[in-house]
């Protein structure tokens, strides 16, 4: 009962708590933030490859699986297994639409061969579809390029006269559209008939059925011909905005759905020389984001008899070499993996035992006539692994990174814990004499311990639960704070400048009567909000402040959930050290002879 | 002389260690103190009397084999840690040459303390009374709600006194009690001690000051950690 008398005086008559409070709140909040943003991102990449790669992989290097199909079979009859899709994997050049001139970019991809139904099943594939309707700016692109490309065909539908009032609107539109919208859609329809109206839209399906851009997406196919799906970042045509969309920069002229692309891939022979490399013009027929950067500046999708036959992975016939016009088999299609999903609630890891006893019983029991067989499980160059396995030799950087962070924060943790400890330690050692004199009256030690227990038990609870709604709220906003950075508001410089300022003439008058603590203050005021309006302004010299580069990090966002778990741990440990800070010094204070302590100074 | 004193030291020694070097402060002492008497310790600086009265009041430990205090006939030293605060809240009020008030609590508070630290036999509400009647008789009534450093050298001692006695202990020991105050306001602290010691309490004060010393009824003189002489003073008044 004294104490609390004790602990509430301590608590209320000095500034100490305060600075105490706030700079367990700052630790607390500096922590959450970081190890929230930074678990976030793991998680991030993390469930990325999930999403992308199902839960299982059986990849087997460059020469690939041969009788996958069957073995898929085999695999989906399995009640654990949800699904399988087989996989052709590759690097190729993609030849991009632009620029206009004749030398055209080309990009370095990794060419996924899929198989579109069953790869919507096994990941995400389906959500991560860009482009589900034209808007109108696209679809009067659309409707320009259907004009212009089948001109000849369309100058037979009508007379000269109204051919050339049709050709001036159209070249009208054309110089417009790459800067504004052109509302092309409209006039065309008022000048020509119905019925020809009706003819020049079905060109492009898109243009009658908009929801079949995503369905082309979805069938990898445009007019039953083989489409490329590329990530979102191949193209440099796609900018980000503020809000997180896209948008397709002068006007929409380089969306790619418009345009088709030329695909380059090296074949490689089972001696692993290349062989000469294979082209194929394919439209593009839609666009994906994955969210993972480097997936999305770097990958495409198209069918997978399409990379097959690029990369000599489809079906041929073994002949004889001494005879080549005898033939002795087929050399059946490969795929160099098998993504597979399992049930709801099975781990990944179970999933993965399964898979290799199937592997084996399919191996076990293929046909005795068999020429080419699948790889046994003790060929290195087979694995079966989980999606985390898979991750880890994708994104190896990532994993050396979280062993970075984990050596980081456990030195931001002493750090902060001895922080916490030394702050105890000399407000109780500051105390020292009046632990005497409680002593010299008859107060207990445990009593004088239980008083600054419950004193630092008030500033850790009362710091670490303000420094858990800092740090959440921080979090929670960190990509706006993180775009206000990069491109600081003019108007703080100026009231930065303005309170500089207000705080040189308050120092002036003040500093007048010659006392030093308002000089020192005012200084350091001054310099601080100088410094932070001078900061602003060289940011904006320089054209913006990027910290969380994309490229760099994988991710367009900022990952802005709270890692709840080591929050809590990070308030608890806080509350911890603020005890275990007040407890030592105190215990050992109360400890000591009354006279002793009361000599203390 | 044959009654029996209600505090006594029997042989005390102490010794304080300093880094390797020993310090011995009292070499044996004995005193007597009879209840109802106002005893003064009387020594040159650095004669050990500080350090005798802290043994009294239970604040600070003889050597081993050092004596032992007698508080009513029983040891003090042989009691065990809850019993030795009891003596020291309730038995002993202890009075130190800087006060020792603590700074963050009014005065009124600071005399309260004692009552709060052990449990007490009176109700709360005349535990405060008490206090704030002690506060009143020693001239503090008006500042009650003021911190110490508000407050003069006297005001502070004053009620350091009311502290002391809040507990109705039935010895006082006052170390030095005026030594950092004037002339003055030091007779005014010594006039309280006496009204209290008229009063019936046992009073043990130690000094330096020859003439302050002769204010109570017995002197005992100290010299290098030894008593050298004690006396009996007839007081006219
Ligand atoms: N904690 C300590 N450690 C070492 N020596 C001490 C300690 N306390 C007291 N002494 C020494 O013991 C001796 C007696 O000290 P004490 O305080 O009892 O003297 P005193 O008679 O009260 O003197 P004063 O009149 O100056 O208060 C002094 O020489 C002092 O230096
Ligand atoms: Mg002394």
């Amino acid at each position: 009962m004294y104490q609390t008398l004790l602990t509430t005086r301590y608590l209320t008559s000095r500034v100490i708590p305060l600075i105490a409070v706030a700079a367990v709140a700052l630790c607390v909040a500096l922590v959450i933030v970081v190890v929230s943003v930074m678990t976030g991102f793991l998680d991030m990449v993390q469930s990325a490859g999930r999403t992308l790669m199902g839960d299982v992989i059986i990849s087997y290097g460059i020469s690939g699986l041969p009788h996958y199909e069957d073995l898929q079979v085999k695999l989906e009859e399995n009640p654990n297994i949800l699904g399988t899709t087989p996989i052709v994997d590759g690097w190729g050049l993609l030849r991009m639409p632009y620029p206009d001139s004749k030398a055209k970019q080309s990009e370095t991809v990794q060419v996924w061969g899929i198989v579109p139904e069953s790869f919507a099943k096994v990941t995400d594939f389906s959500d991560s579809l860009q482009w589900e309707t034209p808007t109108e700016n696209q679809r009067d692109w659309l409707l320009h390029d259907a004009i212009t490309t089948n001109a000849n065909e369309i100058q037979l539908l009508m007379s000269d006269d109204k051919w050339n009032t049709f050709v001036e609107l159209i070249n009208k539109a054309s110089s417009t559209l790459n800067f504004a919208e052109a509302n092309l859609w409209e006039d065309v329809q008022a000048i020509v008939t119905s019925e020809q109206w009706q003819s020049i839209l079905s060109y492009d399906e898109r243009l009658k059925s908009p929801e079949k851009l995503r369905a082309q997406g979805l069938s990898l196919s445009r007019n039953g011909k083989a489409g490329i799906i590329s990530g979102l970042h191949v193209s440099d045509g796609n900018e980000r905005q503020r809000d997180g969309t896209y948008k397709v920069i002068r006007n929409d002229y380089w969306w790619l759905p418009r345009f088709e692309g030329t695909l380059t891939m090296l074949p490689v022979d089972t001696q692993g020389g290349i062989i000469e490399p294979e082209s194929i013009i394919m439209p593009f027929v839609n666009e994906f984001q994955s969210g993972v950067f480097m997936i999305d500046e770097s990958r495409i999708f198209v069918p997978i008899a399409t990379a097959q036959s690029l990369l000599h992975l489809d079906e041929a016939e073994i002949i004889d070499l001494d005879d080549p016009t005898m033939v002795l088999g087929i050399d059946p299609a490969r795929a160099t993996s098998i993504l597979i999903r399992g049930i709801p609630g099975i781990s990944a890891i179970e999933l993965k035992e399964i898979v290799s006893v199937i592997y084996d019983n399919f191996r076990a029991n293929m046909p005795t006539d068999t020429l080419v067989f699948p790889p046994s499980q003790s060929d290195p160059g087979l694995s079966i692994n989980t999606w985390e396995d898979q991750q880890r030799s994708f994104t190896g950087p990532v994993e050396k990174e979280r062993e970075l962070m984990r050596t980081l924060f456990s030195i931001v943790y002493l750090v902060v814990a001895a922080l916490i400890l030394s702050i105890f330690w000399s407000i109780v050692f500051e105390k020292t004499r009046d632990i005497g004199i409680l002593r010299s009256i008859g107060a207990s030690r445990a009593g004088i311990v239980w008083i600054f227990l419950q004193y630092s038990l008030v500033i850790g609870i009362i710091g670490s639960l303000l420094g858990l709604l800092v740090g959440w709220t921080i979090t929670k906003n960190i990509n706006s704070i993180h775009e206000a950075m990069g491109n600081p508001p003019l108007a703080i410089a100026i009231s930065s400048f303005a309170i500089a300022s207000a705080v040189a003439i308050y120092t002036f008058i003040k500093g007048r009567t010659g006392m030093m603590l308002p000089i020192v203050l005012g200084s350091i005021g001054f310099i601080t909000f100088a410094g932070i309006g001078a900061l602003i302004l060289f940011i904006r010299q320089i054209g913006g402040l990027v910290i969380w580069d994309a490229s760099v990090y994988y991710f367009a966002i900022i990952p802005n959930n709270v890692d709840w778990p080591s929050a809590i741990v990070t308030v608890c440990g806080a509350i911890l050290f603020c005890a275990l800070g007040a407890l030592i010094p105190s215990a050992k204070a109360a400890d000591t002879d009354p006279v002793k302590a009361l000599r203390h100074e | 002389m044959s009654e029996k004193p209600i505090l006594e030291g029997i042989n005390l020694k102490k010794t304080y260690q300093l880094a390797r070097l020993k310090v011995p402060v009292l070499h044996g002492a004995s005193v007597k103190i009879q209840s109802g008497d106002w005893t003064t310790i009387l020594g040159s600086s650095g004669s050990g009397k500080s350090t005798l009265l802290h043994l009294f009041g239970g604040l600070d430990r003889p050597d081993k084999d050092g004596g032992d205090v007698l508080f009513k006939g029983d040891s003090v030293w042989s009691r065990s840690n809850r019993q030795i605060n009891r003596y020291r809240n309730t038995d002993i009020g202890f009075v130190f040459q800087f006060y020792h008030l603590l700074p963050e609590l009014t005065m009124f508070e600071n005399t309260l303390l004692p009552t709060m630290l052990v449990h007490s036999k009176n109700s709360i509400k005349e535990n405060k009374n008490r206090a704030k009647l002690l506060l009143e008789q020693f001239g503090l009534g008006h500042r009650l709600s003021h911190k110490p450093r508000e407050l003069s050298g006297g005001e502070r001692q004053r009620a350091a006194i009311a502290r002391a006695l809040v507990n109705e202990p039935a010895v006082l020991l006052a170390d030095e009690p005026t030594g950092n105050l004037d002339e003055e306001t030091g007779n005014e602290i010594l006039d309280v001690l006496s009204e209290l010691h008229s009063n019936g309490l046992t009073v043990v004060m130690v000094t330096h000051n020859e003439v302050i010393a002769n204010r109570g009824n017995n002197v005992v003189r100290l010299r290098s950690g030894q008593i050298v002489g004690s006396a009996t003073l007839a007081h006219s008044s």
